[in-house]
């Protein structure tokens, strides 16, 4: 009896120190946040769509003949997802700009969803500030041409008017919504640990961006962007990673 | 007689370099080292493995030290103009020999000898008679070379030491610790040099733990035995300061080689605490007494320290438990004059002082750590260093050699420094790539090392779990940067700060100013020259612009300070931010040259702004107003949100706040009052709003809106009200205005008469317009447009009605930001464009928005300026279109300068 009381205490005092899961089961596609494609023979950085910082979707058609074909592009700026007929095949950065793609042979869709992390500040690039993709991009050796590219407004989305629906098994980038409910409200700290990368948005309200590579696995959220009771929150994901729940903790998140 | 002078002067030389000890009875000793010392390069680094030091040659040439080889012209005399930074007239890298013979007093039998060199680079060894005995590698600390076993007392040595100011090991060639772009990779010894000798037991450190809550210190010593033998005795500590003195002794007892004692030592309430506003110092001295029986020993060592606790905060660094906002600079070893950082107080005291004249209280010191004086003069006047290892870059990729340098340099730097309450934060180094889990082991090691200090992995890159604080552009909540003002300042960087840690904005500012050619003259005496400021001003004066160069430097100066005016007082606003460090304050010599500062890269002022202007918006108290734009029609109201930002120490009891509004006259043409209250410190807080009806001023002018907290603390903002223009754009019969170079507009000039041409912007050839002056430099940031802001020709006729200064203000905005820059160089030398755009300086083309020229025997003013696009929410366009409408239509019109038709074909797009 004792024994029970006592636990009954520590769980009393501790439960709002456990993490709290979050569970989201809704998707909105991102065509929704697609601003004027351009089409284009060849690749154009971010610069030559007037676009500062941000994401852009390359898309071209390939074909190939063998099930491996090797992807390989000149200029990666900063971090591409790759994608083919809707599946992630990988990812690609300025360090590591080949990528296998296995396929059967034929006619694909070649989708390249592309961040722009920052400007180069030093080394011998520093005077080439193109962003994006640009330069040459082959597939076993033959140039890609005739492409679709599509600046994606992420950062200034107005979330609220994304159109929904229930799907948790959603493998392109695309927005994740879900709700949870909260007894009592202060800062606390989004734990993103799984994802790939994207941006959060919590009750409409912008929160912060996540990476897989960084060590920090955690937003912090305020108090003030809390309400006791339901919350909701939106994620735009590039790299879908297909996990579907983030986690609420008390302390920041490293890895 | 030949033969007797050279025997002579044989002799002399060695006496010269010989230094003999009078043979003190003192416990302690210290010799001089500093003077006449002999001397030889070694450009193919070949002494080391040759035969000279086993024959214990003696060098050739002669030295004094301290110094470097850039102060006696040795090296390879550079005939080369460098264009990304200043030339170094001698440029020398390699290993170079000194060397002294040196007798060793027969008394220091027994004790300990240490040669010592407060600050060299990179690699010091030494070399007794003709053994290499020690080698040491830092780049933060001075290097203490332990010669005890190596010489003997009663004996003459011949001591050669090597320099090698070559990259030990395989780090990022821009930290400011070596690199050409600031202070050079100069070769030599500076500060103290000295021979010491101590006795066998003795005080290798003392660190002392202030504890302010407890009013007490913890002293910890670390005791070094080589008697090999046990050894009993006292430490005596005195601890005194202004008015405060104080003892305590303690019993100590060595049996091991290295000893540990460690002592708290009760302060009582007259003690008093550091921080920037009462920079209250301390020593305190050991004096130890210990034997082994048989023999007495002695030592003393001191140090310096404050009552001072760094924590991390919410938001902010706490200091003492009160919230600190940073308001730094940047400081890259920016030292032409000598080519190194300085080692002496005087030097440094100046730019302390400096920091406190304009406002600031804190410095980031760069991918560098400086030399102790720096330390010193911070702690006396009261400013927050931050201080880095020479790490940059990809310094954290795997490379075990370089790895370790770095394990030892943070250990050295907290052991030399660590004692300095200016001594608040520590990082790393800067915008760090890499393994970050190494990042993590120094950080998380350094936490554990000495809790004195805040600990961060590294600038505007990755975060690690120890992190403490975090200096950076963006987080992942988005922006924390702030380059460039807006004439709008109802904005902060408050959401975006919020962070698990305090975050500080990542080298603000950065806007470039056209160089000040009259600095050239002086380098006269420097080891380095500013010979790209002689291409820069040749190509200009090859391009026809040569007597421009001053007022490029003052227009584009003018801006710099209105921005950093905006950039200051965003971050001041941001009351959730740690604050900022200004890129900065003087200029950089290197990475392109990037002159973007109010001081030169003597730190002198350049005459854009006084220390007490820039202390309006630079201060632990500033008035700060929050409003949605600059310029007005004068049917609408300006509408104020006044803020006080209170870092100061106290609060401001019952402030009488006021506000008024003057012309550019300076008369008082409306004013009010906020109600009185009191301003909590250590904060940002809102103390009112107020309206100001702008229908009374019937004609175009510039006014300032003012701000006063009880008369003392004053700030003002310049605002533009304008009528509303109707009707503009009119043509008449002499005066045809037009979008397009057509048939119409020839046939009206060739008929003698006017013609205003506002071309649409994106039909014109030319560069993007902006409000901003570059980015940090045109060299190294290629970014287009590459201008650094406009010099306006106010003095023109066509500006009769326009008010403007001589550069842009804000009223400027909304004209360049629909504006086309025109390339011009092509036209004839007296066509000067009265909206004159400033080219890069490695560029120099003649570049305008507005200009007026005889065309086809009629007269042509242009404006590449869109003049249709929402005019109606653009009332300084407006009011410049009248202007030129009064112009063009008076006789004041007659343009000096000819240019071909061709030309003006040259820049519209058909």
């Amino acid at each position: 009896m004792i024994r029970i009381f006592v636990l009954g205490l520590v769980v009393f005092f501790y439960t709002p120190l456990l993490s709290q899961e979050i569970t989201l089961d809704q998707t909105a596609s991102l065509e929704q946040a697609y601003i004027d494609s351009v089409k284009s023979e060849n690749l154009l950085p971010m610069n030559d769509l007037n676009i500062e910082s941000g994401y852009v979707l390359y898309q071209s058609e390939i074909s190939t003949e063998s099930e491996s074909a090797e992807l390989e592009l000149e200029n990666v700026r900063d971090y591409a997802a790759v994608y083919v007929d809707g599946k992630l095949k990988g990812t690609l950065t300025d360090n590591q700009k080949k990528i296998g793609l296995e396929t059967v042979p034929g006619k694909h869709q070649l989708q390249l969803y592309v961040e722009n992390i920052g400007r180069i500040t030093y080394g011998p690039e520093i005077l080439d500030n193109s962003k994006g993709l640009f330069g040459s991009v082959t597939l076993n050796g033959e140039e890609i041409r005739n492409w679709t590219i599509t600046p994606i407004n992420v950062r200034n989305c107005p979330v609220k008017n994304l159109t929904f629906s229930p799907d948790t098994n959603s493998q392109v980038p695309c927005f994740y919504k879900g709700t949870f409910n909260l007894s009592s409200v202060r800062n606390t700290n989004l734990d993103i640990s799984g994802w790939g990368m994207g941006e959060v948005w919590i009750n409409n309200k912008y929160v912060g961006a996540y990476w897989e590579q960084e060590k920090q696995q955690s937003i912090k959220i305020q108090a003030g962007d809390l309400v006791q009771g339901n919350n909701e929150i939106v994620v735009f994901e590039l790299k879908n990673n297909q996990k579907n729940t983030m986690k609420l903790s008390e302390t920041p998140v490293f890895k | 007689m030949n033969h007797t002078i050279k025997r002579y002067l044989k002799s002399f030389f060695i006496i010269l370099l010989f230094i003999q000890i009078n043979p003190l009875k003192a416990q302690t000793i210290e010799v001089d080292l500093s003077g006449t010392w002999g001397f030889q390069t070694d450009l193919m680094d070949f002494r080391r493995g040759s035969l000279s030091p086993r024959y214990n040659h003696l060098l050739q040439g002669k030295i004094e030290l301290p110094g470097i080889t850039d102060d006696y012209q040795i090296g390879y005399k550079s005939p080369y103009r460098y264009i990304d930074r200043l030339t170094r007239k001698y440029e020398y890298m390699g290993p170079a020999w000194y060397q002294r013979d040196i007798e060793i007093p027969a008394s220091w039998k027994g004790k300990r000898i240490f040669m010592y060199f407060e600050r060299t680079h990179w690699l010091s060894s030494i070399y007794v008679d003709t053994k290499e005995v020690s080698k040491i590698d830092y780049i933060s600390v001075p290097h203490n070379h332990d010669l005890t076993d190596f010489v003997k007392p009663g004996k003459s040595h011949r001591i050669t030491v090597c320099i090698d100011n070559r990259f030990q090991y395989n780090t990022h060639k821009w930290n400011h610790a070596h690199t050409e772009f600031t202070q050079i990779n100069w070769n030599g010894i500076l500060g103290k040099m000295k021979l010491i000798a101590v006795d066998p037991v003795y005080i290798d450190d003392i660190q002392v733990y202030p504890n302010i809550a407890d009013k007490s210190v913890k002293v910890r010593l670390q005791i070094n035995n080589d008697t090999k033998k046990a050894i009993n005795g006292g430490a005596v500590f005195k601890i005194s300061g202004t008015n405060y003195s104080l003892s305590k002794e303690v019993q100590v007892v060595c049996k091991d080689s290295v000893t540990f004692i460690e002592s708290i030592i009760q302060l009582g309430k007259n003690i008093k605490l550091w921080d920037e506003f009462n920079p209250n110092l301390y020593t305190i001295s050991c004096q130890l007494k210990t034997s082994d029986d048989k023999v007495n020993y002695q030592h003393e060592k001191s140090a310096t320290f404050g009552m001072r606790e760094v924590k991390q905060g919410k938001n902010h660094v706490l200091i003492n438990n009160r919230p600190v906002h940073l308001r730094g600079n940047v400081e890259n070893a920016v030292f032409p004059k000598t080519g190194h950082a300085p080692v002496d107080d005087a030097s440094w005291e100046r730019i302390m002082l400096l920091m406190k004249e304009y406002g600031m209280n804190h410095l980031r010191f760069h991918s560098w750590c400086p030399p102790e004086a720096a330390f010193r003069m911070a702690d006396k006047h009261g400013i927050y260093f931050e201080v880095e290892m020479p790490m940059w870059g990809k310094d954290a990729e795997p490379d075990e050699a370089r790895y370790n340098f770095f394990r030892r340099e943070i250990k050295a730097i907290l052991k030399e420094y660590g004692n300095h309450p200016s001594f608040v934060l520590y990082c790393n180094g800067n915008e760090i790539t890499g393994n970050f889990d190494f990042i993590e082991e120094l950080t998380a090691e350094g936490r554990k090392l000495d809790p004195r200090h805040l600990y961060s992995g590294s600038t505007a890159r990755t975060r690690v779990k120890s992190d403490q604080y975090y200096v950076s552009q963006q987080t992942n909540k988005g922006p924390v940067k702030v380059y460039e003002g807006l004439p709008e300042t109802d904005w902060d960087r408050n959401t975006e700060s919020d962070v698990d840690v305090p975050v500080i904005s990542h080298e603000s500012g950065q806007r470039c100013i056209y160089p000040n050619f009259e600095e050239i003259k002086k380098y006269a005496n420097s080891p380095v020259e500013a010979r790209n400021f002689e291409v820069f001003k040749e190509m200009l004066e090859k391009n026809g612009m040569g007597d421009q160069a001053h007022d490029f430097f003052r227009a584009s100066g003018a801006l710099t300070v209105l921005e950093y005016k905006a950039v200051i007082e965003a971050l001041l606003r941001s009351s959730k931010s740690a604050g900022f460090q200004l890129l900065s304050i003087n200029d950089f010599p290197g990475q392109g040259y990037a002159p973007v500062g109010i001081l030169d890269p003597f730190w002198d002022s350049k005459g854009l702004v006084t220390p007490e202007k820039f202390r309006e918006f630079c201060a632990p108290r500033v008035a700060l107003l929050r409003y949605d734009k600059s310029a007005y029609f004068n049917d609408e109201t300006f509408k104020g949100k006044a803020e006080v930002y209170n870092f100061s120490n106290s609060e401001i009891k019952n402030a009488k706040l006021k506000w008024w509004l003057t012309d550019d006259a300076g008369k008082v043409l409306k004013k009010g009052n906020l109600k009185t209250q009191t301003i909590a410190n250590d904060n940002v807080s809102p103390i009112g709003e107020f309206s100001i009806a702008l229908n009374g001023i019937t004609v175009a002018q510039k006014l300032a809106v003012h701000l006063s907290v009880n008369d003392q603390v004053k700030n003002s903002w310049n605002i533009w009200v304008y009528p509303k223009n109707k009707s503009l754009m009119q043509s008449t019969d002499q005066v045809l205005y037009t979008t397009v170079y057509d048939d119409a507009a020839q046939k009206q000039l060739a008929a003698g008469k006017t013609v205003v041409l506002c071309p649409m912007p994106n039909n014109v050839k030319g560069r993007k317009s902006i409000f901003h002056n570059h980015f940090w430099n045109p060299i190294m940031f290629a970014w287009p447009p590459m201008t650094i802001g406009c010099l306006i020709h106010q003095e023109e006729p066509v500006f009769k009605d326009f008010t403007t200064s001589y550069h842009t203000d804000w009223q400027w905005w909304d004209i360049l930001n629909n504006a086309k820059v025109i390339e011009m160089q092509d036209t004839p030398g007296q066509l000067r464009p009265f909206i004159q755009v400033i080219d890069s300086y490695d560029n120099n083309q003649k570049l305008g928005i507005g200009f007026e020229a005889k065309v086809k025997g009629g007269k042509l003013l242009v404006l590449a300026v869109d003049t249709q696009k929402d005019m109606d929410k653009r009332p300084a366009t407006q009011q410049l279109l009248r202007s030129i409408d009064n112009y063009v239509k008076s006789d004041k019109f007659a343009p000096k300068v000819a240019v071909e038709e061709s030309f003006i074909q040259s820049f519209l797009i058909k």
